[in-house]
């Protein structure tokens, strides 16, 4: 049973990280700084909780915060470039971010133990949850709270003008700009945002695991958090978390099993290139989109 | 002098990287399409001719690298058909995203044919070095810069003195008119992912040869710096790539001298001095769209 | 309400438009024309803060708006349409009219938050008096992309109304049309008059200009050669000239 919550854990955090990517690339910017942010949010909340024993309802909030402010400030320069030149851009900056953490070091020493972000090494004995005692089982749903609240506000931010406006701005910038929509705002409000979600996924994902070092935010995780929103369809949010329990869930966990040998990146890799082929628009494209919408609710303005 | 003698390295070695440079602008100018699989496809290649140095013993140096740039050329258009023939253009996240699907595919393979470790490669003459004055210089070294630049003289020469090279131009200028030509945009293009899979898969084997060693981290590693020196090259433009190649060899084993730890974190930052003050790159023009 | 000065935009060694006078009055219906290439297009991108200025100054009403971002333009007052269709493809007809209120008008009713979440009431009636004005009221869900071209066109118009502007301009908004829909643009156009709008229209359909236009004012080379009412550009000689070349006679 635990395996099935351990399971949970990480299907919730990656889908966070997807949903955070989902944001960006709604407005037209393919990002791949989002490792960046959830390395950022990883650090910051951990040392908070285990170098000064925040409590982590507080440390999730301040470590999604810096990870929004520094989001939003890597926002701005980003509005410069389009298309592949942020896509270049962005993996720079996620690459600078992972150096600087494999610099990172700054330990105290708490009983006979020194605790902290070492370098290399990484940052172990995040034992916040194993301290107080928590079961696998109860942080998972303290992970799924996030993943739900997160999933309902950006539901409801699709449906609502600023689904719209940022839909605007990913398909024509100028006819964006000429309707009167601040592209500046809305592009670095959108890098804010998913950042800030970042940050929140790197917090939880931090104290689940209770080790992290820079090798689990390198170029593979930032393609991974572009990967399910893309894979899952950018209409809906449905499709990302859809993306994530195929590929978590089924591909990664329970085939091997079945078939036995590792081979995860491997089916991972070949089923994006299957995937993209046959359904070059994600799962949930938005004609599907709009026939499930049809399905469960009234059209918005009838 | 320790810096001088590590800057020419540097700019020896950094011919490599533009070969890498070359293959991804190549791609663009001609498909308006990022090959996020290139570098791996690349390095693929070079860890192909490291099965067949393992499994043959003594087998010749030049035949290893021939070995390395076939199989990456053969990589270069499997790519071509598994992530843009049949993918809509109109979707540029698709294109997009099936690349980085083969770029993680092949990373994983080489993480399994390396073990998860650096592998033996066989070098160019190791020991071998050419003393000028105060410089010490490697002439492995030297002969990684004249196989790089040989390939560069033959990519320029097949692009503007064949049929082939002209109509993969015609294609990257106006792909409807070329068409209209008479001009076969599907062979085109899989011609010019052959043709960069080979010079990368060459650049691979020279990389690997230089050090002795074929570390398996290398896919990642090498389509970042591949990136990097296409944007500020700017996108498209060969000579830019060139140029930008070596600047970051130069670069690289520049700062080594003074941190090892340092060397990736300045590549990156190089790269927004260049994103800041010259957006287009080197020799790019800005008005680049998708 | 709106006046060009000396208003000039070169392109490298191209002058597209060349110190170029030009005033608007409110209320006007005014046509610009012009050959291909003679910088119409270049002077409503100019307008609404697309290029950058090389040299001269926009005023519109009290404000100068010669260095404004088009968003900007837009929240004073003016909106556009564009000479190749510019929708958003993804979103239906009625996403598409609601994403474009955002002059001070709208703001002001919606409040900072509501602005961007979506105002309710008096947004969505706004957004059912353009889709009735278009006659796309049957359409609302459709995604833009799907529309026909001639539907297309009624949308853009609809969008760039649905910011509530005081002036419009109108980037060849009959290119591709048949006389009927002309004759139905036309008709549009004329009502926009009655509401208090002030429109610049830039066209080659002549049929339109001359028939729905006040005043004309004539491009060639980024300058101006002639402006009147449009009688008086019919019978220009000039004007002739520039269409058809020196030493035409009709």
């Amino acid at each position: 049973m635990d395996y099935l919550y351990g399971l949970a854990q990480t299907i919730g955090v990656h889908t966070i990280i997807g949903l955070s990517a989902y944001v960006v690339l709604q407005t037209g910017q393919v990002t791949m700084a989002q490792a960046a942010f959830y390395a950022v949010g990883a650090y910051v909340s951990a040392m908070l909780t285990t170098l000064w024993g925040l409590n982590i309802l507080i440390a999730i909030p301040v470590a999604a915060l810096v990870a929004m402010v520094l989001a939003g400030l890597a926002g701005f320069p980003a509005l410069r470039f389009k298309g592949l030149m942020l896509v270049v851009a962005t993996m720079a900056l996620g690459e600078a971010v992972r150096e600087f953490f494999f610099n990172f070091d700054y330990q105290i020493a708490k009983g006979d133990l020194k605790v902290g972000p070492a370098g290399a090494e990484g940052f172990r004995q995040i034992r916040y949850f194993y301290e107080r005692g928590w079961t696998t089982a109860e942080v998972a749903a303290f992970i799924w709270m996030f993943v739900i609240g997160i999933m309902a506000l950006l539901w409801w931010m699709d449906r609502s003008r600023i689904g719209a406006v940022l839909r605007a701005v990913g398909e024509d910038e100028l006819a964006a700009q000429s309707v009167g929509i601040n592209l500046t705002a809305v592009k670095v409000s959108a890098f804010a945002i998913g950042g800030a979600i970042a940050g929140v996924g790197g917090a939880l994902y931090a104290h689940y695991t209770t080790h992290v070092e820079h090798t689990a935010f390198g170029v593979l995780m930032a393609t991974f958090a572009i990967a399910y929103p893309i894979l899952g369809g950018l209409s809906s949010v449905f499709g990302t978390l859809i993306a994530v329990v195929f590929i978590q869930g089924l591909l990664i966990q329970w085939l091997p099993i079945l078939i036995g040998g590792e081979l995860r990146n491997l089916l991972f890799g070949l089923l994006i290139l299957l995937a993209m082929n046959l359904r070059p628009r994600g799962l949930i494209d938005p004609r599907v989109a709009r026939t499930l919408r049809g399905l469960f609710v009234r059209s918005p303005n009838a | 002098m320790v810096l001088v003698q590590a800057i020419i390295d540097g700019i020896l070695v950094g011919t490599t990287y533009a070969l890498i440079g070359i293959g991804f602008t190549l791609i663009f100018g001609v498909m308006h399409k990022l090959n996020l699989a290139f570098a791996a496809a690349s390095i693929a290649g070079a860890f192909a001719s490291l099965v067949a140095w393992q499994h043959f013993k003594d087998l010749p140096v030049p035949l290893v690298f021939l070995i390395s740039a076939a199989a990456a050329g053969v990589l270069g258009y499997l790519i071509y058909l598994t992530c843009f023939r049949f993918i809509p253009l109109k979707s540029p996240l698709a294109t997009l995203m099936a690349t980085v699907g083969m770029l993680i595919f092949l990373e994983e393979i080489v993480t399994h044919v390396s073990d998860g470790k650096a592998q033996n490669y066989p070098g160019m003459l190791p020991d071998a070095r050419w003393t000028l004055g105060p410089l010490d210089i490697r002439v492995d070294y030297i002969l990684v810069f004249a196989i790089s630049v040989a390939a560069m003289l033959l990519l320029l020469a097949l692009l503007y003195r064949t049929r082939l090279g002209i109509a993969t131009r015609a294609v990257a200028q106006q792909p409807v008119a070329a068409q209209l030509c008479g001009i076969s945009l599907d062979r085109t293009n899989a011609a010019t992912f052959v043709m960069s899979g080979v010079l990368g898969g060459l650049a691979g084997a020279m990389i690997g040869s230089s050090a002795e060693l074929l570390s398996n981290l290398l896919p990642l590693q090498l389509t970042v710096k591949g990136l990097i020196v296409t944007v500020i090259g700017g996108l498209g433009s060969i000579p830019g790539a060139i140029v930008a190649g070596l600047l970051v060899g130069a670069v690289e084993k520049g700062v080594e001298t003074w941190s090892v730890l340092a060397r990736d974190l300045c590549v990156m930052l190089l790269i927004f001095v260049f994103l800041v003050a010259k957006p287009a790159g080197i020799f790019g023009k800005l008005n680049v769209r998708d | 309400m709106l006046e060009l000065k000396g208003l000039s935009k070169h392109f490298g060694g191209v002058r597209a438009v060349d110190g170029l006078d030009f005033a608007v009055k409110k209320g006007e219906i005014v046509g610009l024309i012009g050959p291909n290439g003679s910088g119409k297009s270049t002077t409503v991108n100019l307008i609404c803060g697309v290029f950058p200025v090389t040299s001269g100054t926009i005023a519109f009403g009290a404000h100068d708006i010669t260095k404004a971002p088009p968003h900007q333009c837009l929240s004073l007052g003016i909106a556009r349409t564009f000479q190749n269709i510019r929708l958003f493809n993804e979103l239906t007809v009625w996403q598409n009219l609601w994403v474009a209120q955002n002059s001070a008008k709208h703001r002001k009713e919606r409040g900072f938050l509501g602005r961007w979440a979506g105002g309710r009431g008096q947004a969505r009636r706004s957004v059912e008096r353009y889709l009735e004005f278009s006659a796309l009221a049957a359409k609302r869900d459709e995604l833009a992309g799907n529309l026909s071209f001639g539907e297309q066109r009624r949308l853009e118009l609809a969008r760039a109304l649905a910011a509530e502007p005081d002036l419009l301009l109108l980037d060849e908004p009959a290119a591709g049309m048949n006389s009927e829909e002309v004759g139905q643009l036309a008709d549009r156009i004329r009502s926009l008059k009655g509401q208090g709008k002030t429109v610049v229209l830039v066209e080659h359909v002549m049929e339109l200009v001359m028939g729905v236009t006040e005043r004309i004012a004539v491009l060639n080379f980024g300058r101006k050669i002639a402006e009147g009412t449009p009688a008086e550009i019919q019978a220009n000689q000039a004007v002739r000239e520039a269409y058809l070349g020196t030493g035409a006679k009709i």
